[in-house]
């Protein structure tokens, strides 16, 4: 409806002019946004071998079958899934209220707020394989932090970190979390601050305390803005590579979707191909889902 | 209007396509690397007046065969010029992506024999050169071993574990509580596949026979890697950071800093230990590693190959610039200025070459009987079975047994699958 309404106010002179100003976008978004997307769909319905000079062969759902259910790909494949899941889970539960918790701290007007808000960015401004690898020497079990600080407080110093799943598993979650609060913190921020402060007012007035006037005023008000902040990090967690790759290499069950894509990459496109259409489809479903649950934030309008 | 920004646009797409052919050479690794090559190129240059344009990769080794696999898969005509691990060259010349460099008269007969029989030659036709080549070796503390009365490096892998586990004991007594024994690459990546193929062999296994079949979980090898786990849980002369993290340079590093008694490692160690900021400067000897009996040590061949693409511009230049970089003088000037180990086998016998290295000796007769890895064209799928398989073993998570069978019955698959060429 907004397109129509939009174009009516112009002749159609002008709307075509505007097309014509669109086109250089529109062109850089069809070449390398649309075409590589629908190539990766359009691989996953083939075998690309490397043998012979890439020569694929048509297998139709054949590649997606073999992730689904075959007892070479599958277990392996809902493995990560399962793995995926719980790493996307926990890291956004937990980094939603340590971002909510940041951000109303943020929110109060009190000495150095200014820089403290661009203090909290640093961890997000850094490229993830740079902080990846800064983990990694953290979790060190040779020289690393952790470990000074697990012998400092009486561990055998033959201790190993990240070397069992459950280390492996609560690493990968801290270094994540670390790196992408800030994201939530900034979003929720900006939430925070269009709230009119006449509720807040009117809220005293009426004699709500500060808990009452959070869960009835804040919290729905922010809640829409949450819903986004969710759903861009739910997506960003599903795909996770880059941190899986540097600390863990998808050992002893770590692997995440974009992991095992990257390791079918190297032999076969096609199979490559399908495991990142299928995390699309994953994320996607996930992101109905917020959407679908995410609307109560409305309701407080009517 | 609309057809004048057409025009402009799709000119500008191109001409960022157009330009005129190039000589391309496509190298990665450390910053010490890539700076002699940068020197090379402009020896070649001073030579035969053709510019060589160096593209720089990753220095991870899975990432510089990305790399080049989208280069080659999108028939790119840069780069010409490559280095390829020993490792990927069954792939990507399966792939016919190769030029046979028999055809530019490019002579094999003064490389080893047996590397360019093994690893270069390819469906009859050699396609590769060895450039710099490696093995896996011991690296051993001179000084503690006399301290503990032992006269010469271990020749089985018991004595081994018997030197480190009594150095270990006296160091740790003497106050390191970090010292340990003997550490090894155990993470989950390539590294380990070259460990685990040096201990296989020395046992009388292997991955596949000389049909390519695998014999993944044969007794001989279910033997060594249950020797691995052992190493790390029995004899605990390994640490357990073997299998969470140990990979070329955390392994050197923990040596380097004098923590440890035996290494094992590639020959690159060698110029770092024996830098003057080195803790073990003067220390530290080689020696081929150990076998399950003496005398029957195997070492992975490692090291990397240059080749021609296909899908080259300037094939003729290519092929030059492949003569100048594996010229007995170049050859000669990498072992001198990074102390690497040449493919030519006469840079061996020269005498300024001993001078500076004088362990070659020693070199070349490991390098003479290293075993490749397995050449096939899905090799890294297959590496990435085993690298799993291997590593949850060694990390006492499964039995060797058990992951060896594993392994043998998913690589059938693979085999199965994409066929047994």
């Amino acid at each position: 409806m907004g397109l129509n309404k939009l174009f009516s106010q112009y002749d159609n002179r002008e709307v075509r002019n505007a097309y014509m100003f669109l086109l250089p976008v529109l062109l850089v978004i069809i070449l390398f946004i649309l075409f590589p997307v629908i190539g990766t769909i359009y691989n996953s319905f083939f075998k690309v071998l490397d043998v012979g000079g890439g020569q694929s062969t048509f297998v139709g759902f054949g590649n997606y079958g073999q992730f689904l259910f075959d007892a070479q790909y599958a277990p392996r494949f809902w493995e990560s899934v399962k793995f995926t899941m719980m790493f996307t889970f926990t890291t956004v539960i937990i980094e939603s209220f340590i971002g909510l918790m940041f951000a109303l701290i943020l929110n109060e007007s009190f000495k150095g707020r200014g820089i403290l808000r661009t203090v909290i960015l640093i961890p997000w401004a850094i490229p993830t394989v740079v902080s990846a690898v800064m983990w990694k020497q953290i979790y060190n079990s040779s020289f690393g932090f952790i470990k000074w600080l697990m012998v400092t407080f009486g561990a055998n110093p033959s201790v190993i970190t990240l070397g069992d799943f459950q280390s492996a598993f609560w690493a990968l979650v801290v270094a994540e979390i670390w790196k992408t609060t800030p994201f939530v913190v900034i979003i929720l921020l900006a939430g925070l601050q269009a709230i009119p402060q006449d509720l807040y007012k009117q809220g005293q007035i009426d004699g709500a305390k500060m808990f009452r006037q959070f869960m009835k005023i804040t919290l729905p008000l922010i809640m829409p803005v949450l819903t986004i902040a969710l759903i861009f990090r739910t997506i960003a967690c599903i795909r996770v590579f880059d941190i899986i790759y540097v600390l863990t290499s998808g050992k002893w069950g770590t692997e995440t979707l974009s992991y095992l894509g990257f390791i079918n990459y190297t032999v076969d496109l096609g199979k490559g191909s399908t495991v990142s259409v299928l995390t699309f489809i994953l994320s996607f479903l996930i992101t109905l889902l917020y959407i679908k649950f995410g609307k109560f934030g409305k309701s407080i309008k009517a | 209007m609309k057809k004048i920004l057409a025009l402009i646009f799709m000119s500008f797409l191109f001409i960022s396509c157009g330009g005129a052919p190039k000589l391309t050479f496509m190298v990665g690794g450390a910053p010490n690397e890539v700076e002699y090559w940068k020197k090379v190129v402009a020896q070649f240059k001073e030579k035969t007046g053709i510019e060589v344009t160096l593209l720089e990769q990753a220095s991870k080794t899975e990432q510089r065969l990305q790399s080049i696999q989208v280069a080659l898969r999108g028939g790119q005509t840069d780069p010409d010029v490559m280095l390829l691990d020993v490792g990927w060259i069954g792939q990507i010349a399966s792939a016919g992506w190769l030029e046979s460099l028999g055809e530019y008269g490019i002579d094999p007969t003064p490389f080893y024999g047996g590397i360019i029989s093994l690893a270069d030659t390819v469906d009859g036709k050699f396609i590769a050169l060895p450039v710099y080549v490696d093995g896996g070796l011991l690296y051993y503390r001179t000084d503690l071993l006399t301290k503990y009365g032992y006269k010469n490096p271990p020749a089985t892998w018991m004595e081994l574990v018997e030197i480190a586990t009594k150095v270990q004991a006296g160091e740790m007594a003497a106050g390191n509580s970090n010292f340990v024994g003997f550490l090894w690459q155990g993470d989950k990546y390539e590294g380990l596949i070259c460990d685990a193929l040096e201990y296989f062999v020395s046992a009388g296994g292997n991955f596949l026979d000389p049909q390519n079949k695998p014999i993944v979980n044969s007794e001989a090898n279910i033997k060594a890697l249950q020797f691995m786990a052992d190493l790390i849980h029995k004899y605990k002369v390994s640490p357990a950071s073997v299998y969470t993290e140990m990979n070329e340079e955390g392994v050197r590093e923990y040596f380097q800093a004098g923590n440890a008694m035996f290494e094992r490692n590639w020959p690159y160690a060698w110029g770092k230990h024996s830098a003057d900021d080195s803790p073990v400067k003067g220390k530290v000897g080689i020696a081929p590693l150990p076998g399950f009996e003496a005398g029957k040590g195997a070492s992975t061949l490692g090291g990397w190959h240059i080749a021609i693409s296909k899908f080259s511009d300037m094939k003729k230049e290519a092929a030059q610039f492949v003569q100048f970089v594996t010229s007995f003088e170049v050859q000669k000037n990498l072992a001198m200025e990074l102390g690497w180990n040449p493919g030519r086998v006469d840079v061996y016998k020269d005498a300024d070459v001993i001078a500076k290295n004088p362990n070659l000796p020693i070199l070349r007769e490991v390098f003479v009987n290293a075993v490749p890895r397995p050449s096939l064209p899905y090799y890294t799928i297959i590496s990435d079975i085993l690298q799993t398989e291997i590593n949850e073993a060694i990390s006492g998570k499964k039995e060797p047994k058990a992951a060896l069978d594993a392994a043998q019955e998913k690589i059938i698959k693979v085999i199965e699958e994409y066929g047994a060429k």
